[in-house]
């Protein structure tokens, strides 16, 4: 309907995607800047789970907007990743539930989904990140060493501040314009209600790494508590494990915090190989 | 840093104009919003080539989506075409109640006679009930000759006629016990409208309403022939009629082998009699709608709904055919002429014509009566016009009681 009754539909079809693809990417390599800069560290702790919980919520977006295709290209997703939820014990059912529209998944599940997509999640995205930025700006905006252990000490003009920004900005709706202009978001043919799981059972590739564990064992424990682990673990690196040293606040690759460093880029790892695992199954 | 800030909006200019220029290159769209649905459709972006498909389905009452299904507003071939009704065919009796039906077309109420999905579903075209019966009885399968099982399961609610049947359970060849009911649920189930056509040209049929209405007989099928008629010629009856015969031996299908290079050789069964107006006139000439598509009853056999005889149009010694006047545009007569791309301008039926009628009250609105007490019948699917006379008055003299076409055969068969 979009791509090519409404003028220019496809293009801001293909903006919408694309944009979406890239968040996650550039999410992801700035939550590894973060640690690999020690920028965490005091007084940013609190502003890094913000930084979290934004993560996750750009992941249920994606998800949801996947989902919001309707095709038969989402429909393993669309089971798979809801029965994940069905799978939690005591609480699952209930929010499968409230997640879905009903009790099983149907045309109402396309317009709780649709709630969750406009509504539910971008209203606790935009609280959270205006809350993020504004930490950011609070907590002395980007992590350097303290002034006493700074060698230079100038700082940029407000000005040039937001020249900076919105030069980022520019570029980085070029790059869109382009792709969306050449690569088109990928459809399907619709949803039946009958035909049967296609080949290409696949999820939203930023879900590829839950899918792959999801082939070793129990679906509650591989596709719930383990991504559940290592959001876990990512929080508690500001509080338990060793900082950084004032000094090296900003800095790449602080020895303060080696610990941390070398527990993301495993995680990474992992995230990454079980990704690749799943694009290119062992025939 | 100005300059940089500068540059940077010249490119992102620059992006803008190529991202306008690769969405104006995608193809243009061709827009058609049929009266009927009111919703955009593109299909005509590629497929403006096809002509109307008839009279009675014009393109911007119907567009294509109402029959066919599809994806109205895509542009890829795959993706448009993905959720297509029976492929090519949406008349395949799989899909024909998406395709056809709705209250609206053809699975109107009975009273309009326009329940045509319900009839064809129930009738012997569609079941075989007759053949299937008639081999089951022959072979022990069941005692007598009432139909149980068809093509596929079907069921009515409504009967009307006295040897209508209330249900047909499917016919499974392999749950029958016989070795030659099996050979026949093998080798002879293909000339129902679910079937699929023999390889030879002459057997080029589609299913469904298709079978007839769509004159493909001759053709080879690959290239989608976009129309649809009531004017259908003997030849595409005959790609299952005068096919050839079935081996009840071995229970085969044995295809004629000789090619008719005329049409009085065109009728084949190597024993049959019969007169010129059954070669010189297409089937449908005769045989009615009702005849041909059903009663929306269910039957045992086709001879339960087979009724126009030689007496139908020429009467008897005693007396004269049936006759009944055309009375306003909505008679059953008009609504039938109206559908033949021909009889327009040359048959032009009116309201106060007198046609012939068939015993169970079937109009033959291609008969007229003339002032002079002769008849005549127009050609449906040549568009020819016919006179003939009542048999009364003439020196036949075959008593009134004794009608079967044997009768009429013995005096007026044409040699081969």
């Amino acid at each position: 309907m979009l791509t090519f009754l409404v003028p220019y539909g496809a293009v801001v079809r293909n903006l919408h995607y694309w944009s979406a693809q890239f968040l996650i990417i550039t999410a992801c390599v700035h939550l590894i800047r973060v640690v690999f800069t020690g920028a965490y560290a005091p007084p940013r702790r609190f502003n890094y789970l913000l930084g979290l919980a934004l993560l996750v919520i750009a992941l249920f977006l994606d998800f949801t907007g996947y989902v919001l295709r309707w095709d038969e290209g989402i429909r393993w997703a669309l089971v798979a990743g809801t029965n994940l939820v069905k799978s939690i014990p005591w609480l699952g059912p209930a929010l499968y539930g409230v997640l879905i529209g009903g009790g099983k998944l149907g045309a109402a599940t396309l317009t709780r989904f649709y709630a969750w997509h406009i509504f539910g999640l971008v209203l606790v995205m935009i609280i959270l990140l205006t809350w993020h930025i504004f930490r950011v700006r609070r907590d002395g905006g980007i992590a350097v060493p303290p002034p006493e252990l700074r060698q230079d000490n100038t700082r940029i003009t407000r000005f040039e501040l937001v020249r900076r920004e919105v030069l980022a900005m520019i570029l980085a709706t070029v790059v869109l314009l382009l792709v969306a202009a050449f690569i088109p978001a990928p459809l399907a043919p619709p949803m039946k209600e009958s035909s049967s799981m296609t080949a290409d059972a696949r999820a939203p590739w930023f879900f590829l790494w839950v899918q792959q564990m999801l082939k070793i064992g129990d679906p509650f424990l591989f596709g719930v508590l383990v991504p559940l682990c290592v959001l876990t673990i990512l929080a508690i690196i500001p509080y338990l494990l060793p900082r950084p040293a004032p000094v090296e606040l900003g800095k790449w690759f602080p020895k303060g915090n080696l610990i941390a460093q070398i527990l993301v880029a495993t995680i990474s790892l992992f995230i990454l190989g079980l990704t690749i695992l799943a694009l290119f199954p062992a025939q | 840093m100005r300059k940089l800030s500068v540059l940077a909006s010249i490119v992102l200019f620059l992006a803008v104009l190529i991202t306008f220029w690769a969405a104006q290159r995608g193809p243009k769209p061709v827009e058609l919003i049929p009266t009927l649905t009111g919703k955009p459709e593109y299909c005509l972006t590629c497929h403006a080539d096809l002509p109307e498909i008839s009279p009675a389905h014009p393109i911007n009452a119907f567009g294509c989506i109402i029959c066919h299904g599809g994806e109205p507003l895509a542009l890829e071939a795959d993706l448009a075409h993905s959720t297509m009704r029976g492929g090519r065919n949406p008349s395949d009796l799989v899909v024909v109640e998406a395709s056809c039906g709705g209250t609206d077309c053809h699975s109107g109420p009975l009273e309009d006679q326009r329940d045509h999905i319900h009839r064809i579903l129930t009738s012997v075209q569609s079941t075989y009930a007759g053949a299937i019966a008639n081999i089951r009885y022959t072979f022990g399968a069941q005692p007598d000759l009432i139909a149980r099982l068809g093509i596929s399961a079907v069921q009515d609610d409504l009967i009307v006629t006295s040897t209508g049947i209330p249900s047909l359970a499917a016919f499974d060849p392999t749950q029958e016990t016989s070795a030659a009911v099996q050979s026949f649920g093998g080798n002879c189930l293909n000339c129902h409208l679910s079937a699929k056509p023999g390889e030879d040209s002459a057997y080029a049929r589609l299913a469904g309403c298709a079978a007839c209405h769509t004159p493909t007989a001759g053709t080879n099928l690959e290239s989608p022939i976009h129309q649809l008629t009531t004017s259908i010629p003997y030849t595409q009856c005959n790609t299952c009629h005068n096919r050839g015969n079935y081996d009840l031996r071995s229970l085969t299908f044995v295809p004629r082998q000789d090619t008719p290079t005329s049409r009085f050789e065109a009728y084949y069964q190597p024993i049959a009699q019969f007169v010129r107006c059954e070669w010189t006139l297409d089937c449908i000439d005769c045989h009615t709608r009702t005849e041909a598509m059903g009663d929306g009853d269910i039957h045992s056999s086709k001879k339960e709904i087979q009724y126009i005889q030689c007496r139908t149009c020429h009467g008897t010694i005693e007396e004269l055919p049936q006759i009944q006047r055309v009375s306003g545009l909505d008679d059953l007569a008009i609504r039938l002429a109206f559908l033949n791309r021909n009889a327009t301008e040359t048959w032009n039926l009116k309201s106060g014509d007198i046609i012939l009628v068939a015993r169970q009250g079937e109009p033959l609105w291609n008969t007229r009566l003339l002032p002079d007490g002769s008849y005549e019948l127009f050609g449906k699917a040549t568009g020819q016009i016919f006179p003939f006379r009542p048999v009364k008055g003439s020196s036949c003299q075959q008593k009134a009681d004794e009608q079967g076409s044997q009768f009429c055969h013995a005096c007026h068969q044409e040699k081969r």
